[in-house]
C-alpha cells in the first residue's frame, strides 16, 4: 500500500512529466515502484523515450526493464482503454508485439519474457495459446507464482469467475500467506455477492497483518452486507415506510443480527486503528447501530447494547461534515435524525 | 405490469454516466438515475433528468449504497425527482450481461419504482461514437417484465430508449476527447474525501 507522501510525489511527477516539464525517467521508476495503475501515461512516456535512441542509450542495462514496462502498459490499455483510442494515433497492437519481439531477441528462453509472451496472447484474447504457453512455463518453474496467477486472471477475462475462484483457491492451498491473492480472492467473492466467503478471506488477511484498517473495514462491510442480504435493505424498509408491518415481513435471524455486531465491532477496530479519520467506517456504525435497535425491538432490555458509540460516531461526521462538506450537512443531519442518533 | 412507456434520457445524465465509466476503465461502476414519470393522455414517459455516480469498486458492498440511497433520495426529493433507475458498466470490454448484482439493485428500485430503468453501457455502441458514427445512445435500456426478470428493450415498439438532445452523442465527443472524465466525482470518492460532491456542480460548465 502506497504512502501519502509517496502518493504525492506521483501526482506532482506526473503533472510534470504531461506539462513537458522533464523527469519521466524517474516517473516511470516510481511507478514500478508503487505500482499505480497509470498504463495511459506509462505508455506515452516510455514509448516516447524508448523511440530516442538517444534517450534510451543513457539507460544502459534498464533499457530492458522499461521495454518491459511499457509492453505491460501497452497490454493494459488495449484491453481496456476505449477511450484512449481516440486520443493515441498509435497503432497499438504493432507495439506491443515490438517490446515483446526485442526482448525475446535479447533474452532467448528467459522465463520472465516467456511469461511476456503469454501475457501478448492473452492481450489478443488468444486464451488457448495463452494458456499452453503458461503450461509449458509451469513444467520447468513448476512454483512460479506468477504464472498461476496470470491463470486466473484468463478465467476472470473470459468471464468464468467461478473457475477464478477455483484456481485462486488451490493456489492459496500452496501459497496461504499471500496477501493480494487473499484480497483478490475476497474481491471476486463480494462482486458473487457470496459475503461469507469474502469475510472468511478478510478473517486470514487480519490475521497476518492485524494492524491495516482497510482490512478491519472491509470486513465490517461484508459482514454488514451479509445481513443487508437477507434482510432485504432493512433500513431503507424502515426509514421509507416507518412501518412494523414491513419489518416484520423482512427475514431477520440470529445470523443477521450476530453479522451486525460483527460488523459494529470491525467498524470500531477501523476508527481506532485510523484515528477516527474514517468515514466509511463513522457511516457503518450509525448504519450497523440503527439495524441493530430496529433488530432487538421488544427483546429484553439486557440484551441491548447501552454505549455512546453511536451518538460519538455521528457527532464526528457532523463535525467533519461541518468544516469539509458543509452543503451536505443539511442531508447528513436528516438522515440522522431518521436513525435517532442526533436530535 | 407497466404497458408500453418511452424512457427519454437528458444530456446531462447520460454524459454523465458514461464519463464516470471512461474514468474507471479497469473496473464496474454504477450510479443512480434521477426523474420523473410524465403522463400524457395514454403514453406514459419516464425522464431521466440526472444521474448520481456511485460506486467504482467493490460494487457487491451494500452499506455505502445504502446510505447513497438514503442522502441522494432526500436530496432530489427538493427538486420533485425521484430514484427511476440504476446504470451499470461492466468490468470486461465485451461483458454485455446484466450480472446479478446489478439485477438485485434493479429489483430493489423497482419495488419504489414499477417503471425502474437499468441502463448497461454498451461498449460497442461507445467505440462508434470514435467514428462519429454514432447515433444510438451507448447504452441499452433493460426493464423489468410481467415475469419478473429483467429483460432488454429493443427499438421494436415497446419501452422505447430515446436521447432527449439529439445531439448528446456529439457532446459527449467532445467531453472524451477534452478528457472531461477526470472531473466527474462518484459517492465512493466522496466516502474517501467527504470534501467532493457527487452533485459534481459545475461539471459542465
Amino acid at each position: 500500500m502506497v504512502g501519502a507522501e509517496e502518493a504525492a510525489r506521483l501526482d506532482r511527477l506526473e503533472i510534470q512529466v504531461e506539462n513537458g516539464g522533464g523527469g519521466a525517467w524517474e516517473y516511470l521508476c516510481l511507478v514500478r515502484k508503487l505500482k499505480p495503475r497509470r498504463s495511459d501515461k506509462v505508455l506515452k512516456h516510455g514509448l516516447a523515450i524508448l523511440n530516442d535512441p538517444k534517450a534510451r542509450s543513457n539507460l544502459g542495462g534498464e533499457e530492458w526493464t522499461l521495454y518491459e514496462q511499457v509492453a505491460f502498459a501497452a497490454f493494459d490499455c488495449q484491453q481496456h482503454n476505449v477511450a484512449k483510442v481516440f486520443s493515441l494515433s498509435l497503432p497499438l497492437p504493432l507495439h506491443m508485439c515490438d517490446c515483446v519481439a526485442v526482448l525475446s531477441k535479447e533474452f532467448p528462453g528467459s522465463l520472465r519474457v516467456g511469461r511476456l509472451e503469454g501475457m501478448l496472447l492473452e492481450a489478443e484474447n488468444s486464451w488457448a495459446e495463452a494458456e499452453k504457453v503458461y503450461a509449458r512455463l509451469l513444467e520447468d518453474n513448476p512454483l512460479d507464482q506468477i504464472i498461476y496467477k496470470r491463470k486466473v486472471a484468463i478465467a476472470k477475462a473470459q468471464g468464468d469467475l467461478k473457475v477464478a475462484v477455483d484456481f485462486l483457491n488451490k493456489y492459496l492451498e500452496i501459497f496461504m500467506s499471500d496477501h493480494d491473492a487473499w484480497r483478490e480472492l475476497a474481491e471476486i467473492y463480494v462482486s458473487l455477492q457470496m459475503y461469507k466467503q469474502a469475510a472468511f478471506c478478510y478473517e486470514e488477511l487480519l490475521l497476518s497483518q492485524p494492524t491495516v484498517s482497510l482490512y478491519h473495514l472491509a470486513y465490517a462491510e461484508a459482514n454488514e452486507s451479509q445481513c443487508i442480504e437477507y434482510s432485504g435493505f432493512i433500513i431503507l424498509l424502515f426509514l421509507r415506510f416507518l412501518l412494523t408491518a414491513f419489518i416484520e415481513q423482512v427475514l431477520y435471524t440470529m445470523g443477521g443480527l450476530e453479522n451486525l455486531l460483527t460488523a459494529k465491532k470491525y467498524y470500531a477496530s477501523t476508527i481506532t486503528l485510523s484515528g477516527g479519520k474514517n468515514t466509511r467506517a463513522l457511516y457503518g456504525i450509525c448504519l450497523c447501530s440503527a439495524a441493530i435497535s430496529q433488530l432487538t425491538k421488544g427483546r429484553s432490555k439486557e440484551e441491548k447494547e447501552s454505549s455512546d458509540l453511536p451518538s460519538l460516531a455521528a457527532e464526528a461526521l457532523l463535525r467533519d461534515y461541518k468544516y469539509r462538506a458543509p452543503k451536505k450537512l443539511p442531508l447528513l443531519n436528516s438522515m440522522l435524525k431518521n436513525m435517532k442518533l442526533s436530535s | 405490469m407497466a404497458a408500453d412507456c418511452c424512457y427519454e434520457v437528458s444530456q446531462i445524465a447520460y454524459v454523465k454516466l458514461v464519463l464516470h465509466a471512461l474514468k474507471h476503465p479497469s473496473s464496474a461502476v454504477n450510479g443512480l438515475l434521477l426523474g420523473r414519470l410524465r403522463q400524457d393522455g395514454s403514453t406514459a414517459t419516464v425522464e431521466v433528468a440526472d444521474a448520481v455516480p456511485l460506486s467504482h469498486a467493490q460494487i457487491g458492498l451494500l452499506p455505502a449504497l445504502e446510505i447513497a440511497l438514503i442522502q441522494i433520495e432526500e436530496h432530489f426529493e427538493a427538486e420533485g425527482l425521484s430514484v427511476v433507475g440504476y446504470y451499470h458498466a461492466n468490468e470486461r470490454h465485451n461483458d454485455l450481461e446484466l450480472g446479478n448484482a446489478a439485477k438485485k439493485i434493479g429489483d430493489h428500485i423497482f419495488r419504489y419504482f414499477p417503471r425502474a430503468a437499468v441502463l448497461l453501457l454498451d461498449n460497442n455502441k461507445l467505440q462508434k461514437l470514435k467514428t462519429g458514427k454514432g447515433r444510438d445512445p451507448a447504452v441499452q435500456l433493460y426493464t423489468r417484465d410481467s415475469s419478473r426478470s429483467w429483460r432488454q428493450t429493443g427499438s421494436d415498439g415497446s419501452n422505447q430508449l430515446t436521447l432527449k438532445e439529439p445531439t448528446a452523442n456529439i457532446v459527449l465527443f467532445d467531453y472524451i476527447s477534452s478528457e472531461k472524465w477526470q472531473q466527474i466525482v462518484d459517492f465512493d470518492d466522496h466516502l474517501d474525501d467527504i470534501s467532493k460532491d457527487w452533485l459534481n456542480p459545475g461539471l459542465f460548465d
